[in-house]
């Protein structure tokens, strides 16, 4: 009953409405976002599944003209672009949609015929700098359709059948075969690593979301009440100093479960925005003419499914029961880790200090797997990301899909040494006088020592 | 009268510093003990031992029969403590706050109802209980404090600077207060103050500690007449200076 009262309170306070308006807001924010993306890889996609071709034809010969009704017949839809007074801005001025076009200049005709290589010219319009902007709309696919015309054109008149300028275009046929361990599969390795960095980039988001929401919590919740002198009034209570705790604990738990699930929902709805048009397009069909490398990529990671359980790279009920057994810990060590630094905050400025040993624990080893192969780097590199605990759940997933088991439960081992560690001292320090003399107000020495000074009045 | 409270040799040592050098004091029921000292002399040291906050170095105290360092929860049971510019937690209401530390001291339904009702009646804070803490005077935060020390009826409260910070009308509706409790519920108390005036006028007996000693106690008339002199601000600077030659 007194614990559930502790509990009470505390929940009361880590969930007020302040936190439900920033979750409101921050889930707004992800739909938004998610929207935006939407729109930007739907034209993308667009772009990539309906070829349309951007031409200004100059030249106006019969070579032209059959070479745009060839395109036609192959479903590419063709944009005819005029020009005022040899301006290429003018025709984005009468087109405000286009983005680029090639101009087919007069004589085109006469030096293919001759045997010479013709000039063609690209025009492109640059209208930001955004990471999408320069992904649609170029002109590479309207040369290489030029390109194929044309050398298709030169090998009928040497007398090369259409068979046979494919096989000189690509003499050979690749196979690409995958090996993961004593595991092989016919994919290429490039799509497994982009399938498997697909599947594994949500993890890392919700340890990285729940222990930094955890240790705020947590730090706010104790210092919070060292800092207007409740914890005094609530440790002479007659309620044990464990129960304190393990309500703060909990409570900061369930609060940061909270928090992280409305983030990956709103993460989810946000990735969904970025891939969903991108692969339910490309599963529709492929188109056959101008394929690009998006669709291309996309493509096989939809149909690396199959590859994916041939390799042994799917994971089943065990290991993700073994992975939340791994983020339970990392949470528990999140915890303890926080009570010894709430422990040490007398102000509130101190409190958003201690954060940052925490926020350096998650992002060194968050940065570092997703950047390198920890196993390739130098040994001290190597001991002291693994001396970070939170390394080893950043490495669960991939240790249990690429059946590092070993690797696996030692990183689990480490964990819960680290944790009992960690939570021996948290707890001494709480249960013991320090609670309330010990503090550490960084760059702050004469306050320090006023603080010391009362403390020991 | 039997002592509620019985100190006996305690001490207090940090790293390098001797807080408090064996005390020994008792108070007994009903009574108001004002324990008086200048800054750093070990008056909140030996309130937060006696609260169970810090462990003892040495020596031991009893509170109603319990000792702090073999009984703890048992005496936690039979005081409340109200720390110096103790603040309370601001998104709460009043009244939620005082359900929730009564919810400490009992799992019992019409107990908890009983304090949370006597500490409304204590508190005189009215339809402002149903409003945020955060909204309260410095004023009606001590008195809903007070009001919350004092609802479980404790064998002893005890009060750092329990009118530290107040205007003076407030400060006189306190000591009223708590004079009212011992005198009609037998309550006992341990204060710590800095305001002679106030030490004269709520106490029965005083003790002056400085640099850690306790260096003497009595009644307000007994001390005056002990060191002739016509007031309690004089007998403190007397001990005081007389420690600092020793």
């Amino acid at each position: 009953m007194k614990f559930i009262n502790l509990l009470k309170k505390e929940l009361s306070e880590l969930i007020n409405k302040q936190m439900i308006i920033s979750l409101v807001f921050v889930l707004a924010v992800f739909l938004i976002m998610g929207n935006v993306m939407q729109s930007a890889t739907t034209e993308m996609v667009k772009d990539a599944n309906n070829p349309k071709i951007n031409i200004c034809n100059l030249d106006d010969t019969d070579f032209t003209n059959e070479m745009l009704s060839y395109f036609r017949s192959n479903n590419t839809d063709i944009n005819n672009i005029t020009l005022t007074d040899n301006d290429y801005a003018s025709a984005f001025k009468d087109n405000k949609n286009l983005k680029s076009f090639v101009i087919i200049p007069q004589g085109f005709a006469d030096e293919v015929l001759a045997g010479k290589k013709p000039e063609v010219l690209s025009v492109s319009k640059v209208q930001g700098v955004s990471a999408f902007s320069g992904m649609t709309g170029g002109t590479d696919g309207t040369i290489s359709l030029l390109n194929g015309y044309i050398s298709l054109k030169l090998a009928e008149q040497q007398g090369v059948s259409k068979d046979d300028l494919g096989i000189i275009e690509a003499p050979l046929k690749v196979k690409e075969h995958t090996v993961v361990a004593d595991k092989s599969a016919e994919i290429s390795s490039g799509t497994i690593l982009t399938k498997v960095l697909m599947q594994n980039m949500i993890l890392p988001l919700i340890v990285l979301i729940l222990i930094m929401m955890t240790s705020q919590a947590l730090i706010a919740s104790i210092s919070n009440e060292k800092i207007d002198k409740t914890l005094e009034t609530l440790l002479s209570t007659p309620v044990s100093r464990g129960s304190v705790i393990t309500a703060k604990m909990l409570a900061a738990a369930i609060a940061a479960l909270l928090n992280a699930g409305v983030m990956m929902l709103g993460f989810s709805s946000y990735t969904k925005g970025m891939m969903g048009s991108m692969t339910s397009d490309v599963a529709n069909g492929i188109h056959t003419g101008v394929t690009d490398n998006v669709t291309e990529t996309a493509t096989s990671i939809i149909l690396s499914g199959d590859a994916m359980k041939q390799l042994g790279l799917t994971l089943g009920a065990s290991d993700y029961l073994l992975i939340g057994i791994q983020l339970f810990l990392t949470i528990m060590i999140c915890l303890a880790i926080s009570i010894i630094l709430g422990a040490l905050v007398n102000d509130s400025k101190s409190a958003q200090t201690m954060l940052l040993p925490i926020m350096m624990m998650v992002m060194i080893p968050w940065i570092v797997t997703l950047l390198a192969d920890i196993n390739t780097m130098p040994t001290a590199a190597k001991l002291v990301i693994w001396a970070i605990p939170f390394t080893h759940t950043f490495t669960a997933m991939p240790n249990l899909m690429f059946g590092n088991y070993a690797a696996f439960w030692c990183g689990l081992a480490y964990q819960i040494v680290f944790f009992a560690i960690v939570m021996f001292f948290a707890l001494k320090l709480f249960k013991s006088d320090k609670i309330l003399t010990i503090s550490l107000n960084l760059g702050q020495k004469s306050r320090f020592k006023k603080s010391k000074k009362t403390n020991e009045d | 009268m039997a002592n509620v409270l019985e100190v006996k040799e305690l001490s207090k040592q940090y790293s390098k510093v001797l807080a408090v050098d064996r005390i020994s004091f008792e108070i007994n029921e009903g009574e108001i003990f004002a324990l008086i000292g200048p800054n750093g002399a070990g008056k909140t040291t030996t309130i937060r031992m006696i609260s169970t906050l810090l462990t003892p170095t040495s020596g031991d105290a009893i509170v109603a029969g319990h000792s702090i360092l073999k009984a703890p929860e048992k005496v936690r049971e039979s005081i409340t403590y109200l720390p110096d510019e103790a603040g309370a937690y601001k998104q709460m209401t009043g009244i939620k706050y005082l359900r929730f530390m009564a919810g400490l001291f009992t799992s019992d339904i019409d107990k908890l109802n009983a304090y949370v009702d006597r500490a409304k009646n204590i508190c005189g804070l009215g339809d402002r209980l149903n409003d945020k803490i955060g909204s309260y005077s410095r004023g009606m935060i001590r008195k809903l404090l007070l009001a919350r020390a004092v609802m479980t009826k404790p064998k002893l409260a005890i009060l750092d600077e329990p009118t530290s910070g107040l205007d003076v009308l407030n400060a006189i509706e306190i000591r009223k207060m708590i004079k009212k409790l011992a005198e009609e519920e037998g309550m006992s108390f341990l204060l710590s103050s800095h305001n002679m005036l106030e030490i004269e006028f709520v106490s029965d007996r005083i003790g002056i500690i400085s640099k850690g000693h306790l260096m003497v106690t009595g009644r307000s008339d007994e001390l005056k007449e002990r060191y002739q002199v016509p007031n309690l601000e004089q007998v403190f600077e007397r001990v005081v200076n007389e420690n600092e030659v020793h």
